[in-house]
């Protein structure tokens, strides 16, 4: 299981108190450790918090300043980040290894501010890639043992080549991949760490031998104990630097492979615009033995679940008020899944809060609201004819609507009759339109934490059971469908949460940071009784 | 809620939460995925692997069902030695069984074991064994350990492996499962899954204990139920005419065979060998596993009937 991101919260919390306090020198220390901690747990802003705490103790502390640096590029301030890696990087001794650390940190930066702009051969853009070129080149070129830089570099560069700008024209990529590659497979096996084979796999791309990635790949990609963020790094890298989706069909199959392999692992989690989902819903089954070449043998089992997942998003609906602000997310259901008739009709599912007759709790009426089924057709709207049945926020939090018009062509999620059991490997998936970031859909796994439902659950309120589950990032969107892990079917209706506070259930004390649903079978009988 | 007991087969095993973990990842993970965490089922697994043998297997890849490649990964780990007869019943029920598997005589196994030689696939020889296209340095060992293990335990044989109390082996196996079926909080349906060896265990329970709860549902996969000499071994309380476990199992019982699992031997059909008053009732599935090693219970497991006749038996 994953870290305990309550708790590593919680002790950020206590450590910012101590170093802006009268903390000792061992606390301010440990304070230094939780700061590499909340890195690898992607909890930045806590990150930021800490570190400009401990900044303002140890203005020197220079792994201290390049981490603060690393949160900023993630938080988005990348040209703050520039301003604070250029002085570390000049004014540290070539031999300290942080400086290669800033250096290689302040291409990145340049590298997010080219991929960052919506017009590549813009000039803003042209010089930001030249930046970053000449600066992952400096130390690759010092020692080729600073493969990082050099995959980096070589990826730049043939980004750069395939644009058609000139930079380093006297560069062959060619000759830097298999440099790059020559340096790597020098490592003793023992001595190679974990980013061996992502930088192998990302060299072998510079020489477009699609058989080397891909055995590469499947050294930590099909892994039983496969980390999400190294394929998330890997798909990152592949897509938006090395652009594969653009060059063929087997680089398009291979970014879907591990999308499908990255959502399966334990916090994975990606986001797809509609129009990505539409053609990974329309791609085929890749290139034969591709998948078994990167996933092994449970590679067409999971390019299986993968396409189910992705048809199940089809069936996700934005709910937006009538200019367009996004209020939440519903979902596509049969009427006879919640025995209603007719059966074959087809509803819409989504919180009480986002949408109810009144227009109470910050939701919208009927009259007001609209649903866009984004991925099957991002122009067509559909009105609310009625609502049919609804239960308040402090209840199950839930509407159902008929839509002023039949839905065709889009298939209604089927519900599971049962909630899944609660041990240390269960976990769901939310698919939804989260706020902050217009017509993404983000498929997420959960790892599931508790349930009032059968068998030792005991609903705090009657006729109403609860379900909870934690992100490895935030929260899901209000009306999302959580699904059961294996077979996609629905056994909640998202409605809260993603924040510490939230009380556990079943009679346990304390509070801990959890999403929070209701299980649609309550909700099922529920309407059943009127 | 809906909840199954597994119990496992001959020779020796991982300790029993990875091997329910193994069992239970691999239904999540069939062709046909039947999730039992997600779809609410609790499972219970009737472990006995400890009675015979001295530390559980901790190779746990070999029983995944994919590897052939040694004893454990074809249900012959273990090291147990071949049954000593303490009586001429035992002695006519060791050569029964052990001409079931093969017509060869130790000499000629062991020459065939030492040379590490490929058996050739389909020799069609006397035994159920020699279909097997294994070499004989494989099967030698899984011979020991199926007739050990079935004979200690028909015979109720007072055993102990190296470092633990001898028990005898059918009461301490019986009163195990009995009381996982009688657990606290089972509720319904509840459904017993058994493989080969566990087969027998499952069903002289059902059939013969007294004190045994009644279940749902039964499915027996990879049996040796329709060899005469384990229903030699089940009477009283065994006929063919009233066979079935009526007493205790109120659903149906599902047997999934595959032709070339040497354990089902020549008989792998039960419906005509344990009626329900007479008529048939047992609902025999003849199903194709992989590779050379048919027996594995990763592979039935795998197997879409095996998922449909569990859901249909579970509900869900």
């Amino acid at each position: 299981m994953g870290v305990d991101l309550d708790a590593l919260r919680e002790r950020t919390e206590q450590a910012i108190a101590r170093v802006r306090g009268a903390g000792s020198q061992a606390e301010l220390g440990q304070a230094r450790e939780l700061v590499l901690e909340l890195r690898n747990a992607r909890l930045y802003p806590e990150l930021l918090r800490l570190a400009e705490a401990i900044s303002r103790r140890e203005p020197g502390n220079a792994r201290n300043r390049r981490l603060y640096a690393q949160a900023l590029i993630e938080q988005g301030c990348v040209t703050v980040a520039i301003d604070v890696l250029k002085p570390l990087a000049s004014r540290l001794p070539r031999t300290d290894p942080e400086q290669a650390e800033a250096a290689g940190l302040l291409g990145r930066a340049y590298k997010q501010i080219f991929f960052d702009a919506g017009d590549k051969t813009a000039d803003a853009a042209r010089e930001a890639l030249k930046q970053a070129i000449a600066i992952y080149r400096k130390p690759f070129e010092k020692d080729a043992a600073n493969t990082w830089h050099g995959v980096n570099l070589l990826a730049l560069l043939a980004r750069a080549r395939r644009l058609g700008l000139r930079v380093a024209p006297e560069l062959e990529p060619a000759r830097v991949a298999k440099d790059v590659i020559a340096r790597l497979e020098a490592v003793a096996p023992e001595a190679r760490d974990e980013w061996h084979l992502p930088t192998l796999a990302e060299a072998s791309l510079g020489l477009n031998d699609w058989s080397a990635v891909e055995a590469a790949l499947k050294g930590y990609v099909a892994d039983e104990k496969a980390q999400a963020f190294m394929i998330a790094s890997t798909l990152r890298q592949f897509t938006q630097v090395w652009d594969i989706e653009a060059v063929d069909e087997r680089g398009r199959a291979l970014a879907d492979i591990l999308r499908a392999r990255l959502l399966q692992v334990s916090g994975g989690q990606i986001e797809l615009t509609p129009k990505s989902l539409q053609r990974a819903r329309a791609q085929g089954e890749p290139p034969a033995g591709q998948l078994e070449a990167v996933l092994g043998q449970l590679g067409s089992k999971t390019w299986k679940w993968w396409k189910i997942g992705l048809d199940r998003a089809a069936s996700v609906c934005s709910v937006r008020t009538k200019v367009g602000d996004r209020m939440g997310t519903g979902w596509l259901v049969r009427a006879g899944s919640l025995n209603l008739a007719p059966a074959d009709g087809l509803l819409v599912v989504t919180n009480f809060h986002v949408v109810n007759a009144q227009g109470a709790h910050n939701g919208i009426t009927p009259e007001s609201a609209e649903v866009v089924f984004e991925a099957a057709d991002a122009n067509k709207t559909y009105a609310i004819q009625e609502i049919v049945w609804s239960s308040p926020p402090d209840r199950h939090d839930c509407t159902v609507l008929r839509l002023a018009e039949p839905v065709a062509g889009i298939q209604p999620l089927p519900l599971g009759k049962a909630l899944p059991l609660v041990d240390a490997t269960a976990h769901v998936y939310l698919i939804g339109h989260p706020g902050g970031r217009d017509l993404a859909f983000s498929m997420q796994d959960n790892a599931l934490l508790d349930h009032e439902g059968p068998p030792n659950g005991k609903p705090a309120i009657e006729g109403v059971c609860r379900v909870h589950y934690r992100a490895p990032t935030e929260g899901g969107s209000s009306g999302s469908p959580v699904f059961n892990a294996a077979l996609w079917e629905v056994i909640a209706l998202h409605h809260s949460g993603g924040k510490l506070g939230m009380p556990r259930l079943n009679g346990q004390e304390g509070t801990y940071a959890a999403n929070e649903g209701i299980w649609v079978q309550s909700i099922v009988a529920a309407m059943a009784a009127g | 809620m809906p909840h199954v007991t597994f119990i496992h087969g001959i020779a020796n095993k991982p300790p029993a939460d990875d091997l329910l973990a193994i069992w239970r990842r691999t239904l999540a993970e069939a062709a046909e995925p039947l999730p039992l965490g997600d779809l609410g089922v609790t499972s219970s697994l009737v472990y006995w692997a400890d009675l015979m043998y001295e530390m559980p297997d901790m190779d746990l890849a070999a029983h995944e069902g994919v590897l052939e490649n040694t004893p454990q990964a074809i249900d012959a780990g273990g090291g147990a030695e071949l049954p000593v007869a303490a009586n001429e019943r035992e002695r006519k029920f060791i050569a029964a069984m052990r001409a079931r598997l093969t017509s060869m005589s130790d000499a000629e196994i062991d020459a065939a074991a030492a040379s590490h030689a490929p058996a050739p696939a389909g020799t069609g020889g006397a035994g159920a064994l020699e279909r097997v296209p294994l070499p004989w340095f494989l099967k030698k060992p899984l011979m020991s350990v199926l007739l050990r293990d079935v004979h200690h335990y028909l015979f109720d044989i007072e055993f102990g492996p190296p470092g633990k109390a001898p028990v005898r082996i059918q009461q301490r196996i019986r009163k195990r499962f009995v009381e996982a079926l009688a657990a606290p909080g089972i509720t319904g349906p509840h459904v017993v899954v058994s493989h080969s060896m566990g087969t027998v265990i499952a069903y002289d329970c059902l059939k013969r204990v007294a004190a045994c709860p009644k279940v749902d549902g039964l499915i027996t996969i990879g049996s040796p139920l329709g060899l005469d000499e384990i229903q030699d071994q089940m009477q009283p309380g065994w006929s063919r005419d009233d066979g079935f476990p009526k007493e205790r199992v109120s659903d149906r019982w599902f047997n999934l065979f595959d032709r070339l699992d040497p354990v089902c031997g020549f008989d792998p059909s039960l419906e005509n060998d344990y009626r329900r008053g007479g008529q048939r009732a047992v609902l025999d599935q003849a199903v194709g596993n992989t590779g050379a090693w048919r027996h594995s219970a990763s592979k039935y497991l795998r197997q879409p009937g095996f998922v449909q006749a569990l859901r249909s038996l579970l509900k869900v």
